[in-house]
């Protein structure tokens, strides 16, 4: 279903004035007049098949100064991007040892994405469209990790060396904040009494938001998950999710694990979510920023991706780098014994 | 035809920004040094994550059958336009570009999956939507 | 029907008590009729969990040592009066053989010991809390063990389209009552630790009903014609978790196998 920009943009920043946001670049629109579904509880209706595929990038690119591209500009990136996704690249290449994702409808061009969310980066604040600097607890954080990844060896010396998603332990799509998975990138959603369920696709995550009445106790400090721990409330139509309790093994573009992560999720129509994201990590970045970044409506269904059951990956990987390590080993003997 | 492809400037940024094989270094898998081409007859199709396997029946000139694992695509974005376990025929004829794995097994990577008329895998044909079921 | 019953009226109260005793120890008891939730349905949201021995052995089994010597008493095997109705598994010859060499080989194959998705119904009785969220739609069970998940269609049902760990249910209301039924497994994940086990062919239907306010009935027929003779059901309660602040936590436990599964893969290793 094609949106025309204009509705899209009235839509969003009708939406978005509403509830009280600021969108970037968007003109000031009458106020949505269609009332929102509810659940049998009376919550707004967030639930069906989502995806955050899109083509737009977290930071606007170098040589782009504005806000939004023009519908023909926009139009020209992601042809261009879909026919890079399916081409058929330089037998021999490095680039050219993968199967072709396009075949099993794992390029971007094959699913549904936004397609009039014109603008040039997800971030909205900073207006620079790009992320705060760093601290410089920030600059180190991650001049320390650079360093801890060269002191562990190779990717395929072990498989903690490898990174996390091809380790079966996380993907994008999960975080917080959720971002674009490559592919994939669905969720489901569903709503039951006092809770917010989203399952990620990859790897079979289920986000359990509760619906917090002041009632349930925060996670200790001491206690940290992947995913941290997740609190929810409505603000008027908006499902509004903090998260804290992180446990800084899946950092996000350098975050510490005292990130705090506040989401935003709302209807826009029936076929798209409003997504907002703001972090706060005073450790890492000067300022708090945010990015938004709507999802459109998917199809189901979720099948199991049951990762780590599956990586054959992992093991042929790390197999392969053995056998070469003795076929070096022996070809060293070799030398020294002639 | 293969043709090396001019990226526009804006466009390579849009492109880099998603992790689209991020989750699994191929190269250090599989060997570009190996070039491989395949034609077999399939015996299984694993649908599974995060990749598939294609289980294929290879005859040699000998007429010594060899069995071949070959690397495909996560199954979950086929299942969402209707392909199933039960779309590809058990004894089909398959043609296989790709590349062997490192660790010297009967382990591949598909570059390709072309049924023998020529026509591309899940493209439309065999095994896509449109293609009735095989079962 | 509720009788409520004034204080004062005590001897009215005691005689009516001998009636309605007397009626009830006869056998017309109203089973409990759980609470609807918003959507009209038994509402049966909630965190669950079993409280017994069957993700060690789903039969009658006694006390035995564990699998690690240094491990002593934490891993010796916890007895259990099993879960199984009517004797024995009817496993057929061949798979009777292949789940003695399942036990005798436990250490290397059970899979939750590596982690993977612990199947259906394992999921349901394993030592560690699930969910259940309930919408129209869909009811979804998420498990805290490796954040396995079950989605159960409740509308736009369709076969299962792959085999998968989990299954490929479709459920449905009967009165009180949550009817499942499951296929589309692989053949991957074991009933328990003790090697008891199952073909791709497995087809299970389970019925959940709410027995109190903090108890559910959960019953399941496994039917497999590739290792069972016959059909054969499994039944026992499950509890409400009533902790405060209870939830979920994060059992993500892939990590923790890592060096199990790849250490003698590592560069160096011997």
């Amino acid at each position: 279903m094609r949106y025309r920009a204009l509705a899209f943009g009235a839509a969003l920043a009708a939406v978005a004035v509403m509830a009280g946001h600021t969108v970037a670049g968007q003109s000031p629109a009458a106020p949505a007049k269609k009332a929102i579904p509810r659940t049998p509880d009376g919550q707004p209706d967030l639930q069906g098949y989502w995806t955050n595929s899109t083509y737009v990038p977290l930071e606007r690119p170098d040589k782009v100064t504005k806000a939004l591209y023009t519908e023909s500009e926009f139009a020209a990136l992601v042809k261009d991007a879909a026919s890079r996704e399916a081409e058929q690249t330089e037998p021999g290449t490095v680039a050219d040892v993968h199967y072709d994702f396009s075949q099993f409808g794992l390029d971007r061009s094959q699913s549904a994405f936004v397609k009039n969310d014109l603008r040039t980066s997800m971030i909205v604040d900073p207006a620079t469209g790009r992320m705060p600097p760093l601290t410089e607890e920030g600059k180190k954080r991650a001049a320390d990790r650079a360093a801890e990844r060269r002191r562990a060896g190779a990717t395929t010396d072990a498989v903690q060396n490898m990174p996390i998603g091809t380790r079966c332990l996380i993907m994008a799509g999960s975080g917080p904040p959720m971002m674009n998975a490559g592919y994939n990138s669905n969720y489901q959603i569903v709503q039951s009494p006092g809770y917010v369920t989203i399952l990620v696709e990859m790897i079979h995550d289920a986000r359990i938001i509760p619906i917090v009445d002041g009632k349930q106790a925060a996670l200790p400090a001491s206690m940290t998950q992947w995913m941290g721990d997740s609190r929810g409330h409505w603000d008027g139509d908006t499902l509004v999710i903090e998260t804290t309790n992180l446990n800084g093994k899946n950092p996000f573009r350098g975050s510490s694990e005292k990130m705090k992560v506040t989401e935003r999720l709302w209807r826009i129509d029936a076929n798209t979510l409003g997504y907002k994201f703001t972090i706060d990590d005073p450790g890492t970045w000067t300022q708090p920023w945010t990015a938004e970044a709507p999802m459109t409506k998917s199809v189901g269904p979720i099948f199991e991706h049951a990762c780590h059951e599956g990586n054959y990956g992992v093991r042929n990987t790390l197999a392969g780098a053995r056998l070469e390590d003795r076929k070096a080993a022996e070809a060293a003997a070799k030398k020294t014994s002639n | 035809m293969r043709t090396k492809h001019v990226l526009l400037a804006l466009g390579a940024v849009l492109v880099a920004a998603v992790p689209l094989a991020a989750h699994h270094a191929f190269s250090a898998e599989f060997d570009v040094k190996q070039p491989i081409t395949i034609k077999g007859t399939l015996v299984k199709w694993e649908m599974i994550n995060p990749h598939s396997w294609f289980h294929l029946e290879v005859k040699d000139p000998d007429g010594k059958v060899t069995e071949w694992m070959i690397e495909g695509g996560s199954p979950n974005s086929l299942i969402r336009v209707g392909v199933t376990k039960y779309s590809l025929q058990i004894g089909m004829e398959l043609l296989v570009e790709g590349y062997r794995a490192k660790d010297a097994s009967n382990t591949a990577v598909g570059r390709n999956f072309t049924l023998p008329d020529g026509k591309r895998l899940f493209v439309g044909s065999a095994g896509g939507p449109d293609a009735p079921p095989a079962k | 029907m509720h009788i409520r019953f004034r204080a004062p009226a005590l001897a009215v109260a005691g005689a009516l008590a001998v009636v309605f005793g007397v009626i009830v120890s006869a056998g017309q008891a109203t089973p409990y009729r759980a609470p609807r939730g918003p959507d009209g349905k038994p509402n049966l949201n909630g965190i669950w969990q079993a409280l017994n021995e069957a993700d060690w052995d789903i039969e009658g089994h006694s006390a035995g040592p564990g699998r690690v010597m240094a491990l002593g008493a934490e891993d010796a095997v916890i007895p259990g009066l099993g879960v199984v109705e009517g004797g024995p598994l009817p496993y057929l010859p061949a798979a009777a053989a292949k789940k003695k060499a399942n036990f005798e080989k436990r250490l290397t194959l059970d899979p939750e010991i590596k982690c993977y998705l612990p199947g259906v119904p394992r999921a349901m009785y394993l030592p560690q809390p699930f969910q259940i969220l309930q919408s129209q739609k869909h009811i979804m069970m998420a498990f805290q063990y490796a954040g396995a998940v079950r989605t159960i269609y409740m509308a736009d049902q369709t076969p299962a389209p792959a085999d998968s760990w989990m299954g490929w249910s479709n459920g449905k209301w009967e009165g009180d009552t949550l009817v499942i039924d499951t296929t589309g497994f692989n053949d991957l994940s074991w009933f328990d630790r003790a090697g008891n086990f199952h073909s791709d062919e497995l087809h299970v239907v389970e019925r959940i009903t709410a027995t109190g306010p903090d108890h559910l009935n959960y019953e399941a027929t496994i039917e497999d014609k590739k290792v069972f003779s016959r059909p054969w059901k499994m039944s026992m309660p499950l509890y409400r978790r009533k902790d405060k602040g209870a939830r979920l936590l994060e059992f993500r436990c892939v990590e923790f196998v890592e060096d199990l599964i790849y250490g003698a893969l590592r560069k160096g290793a011997k």
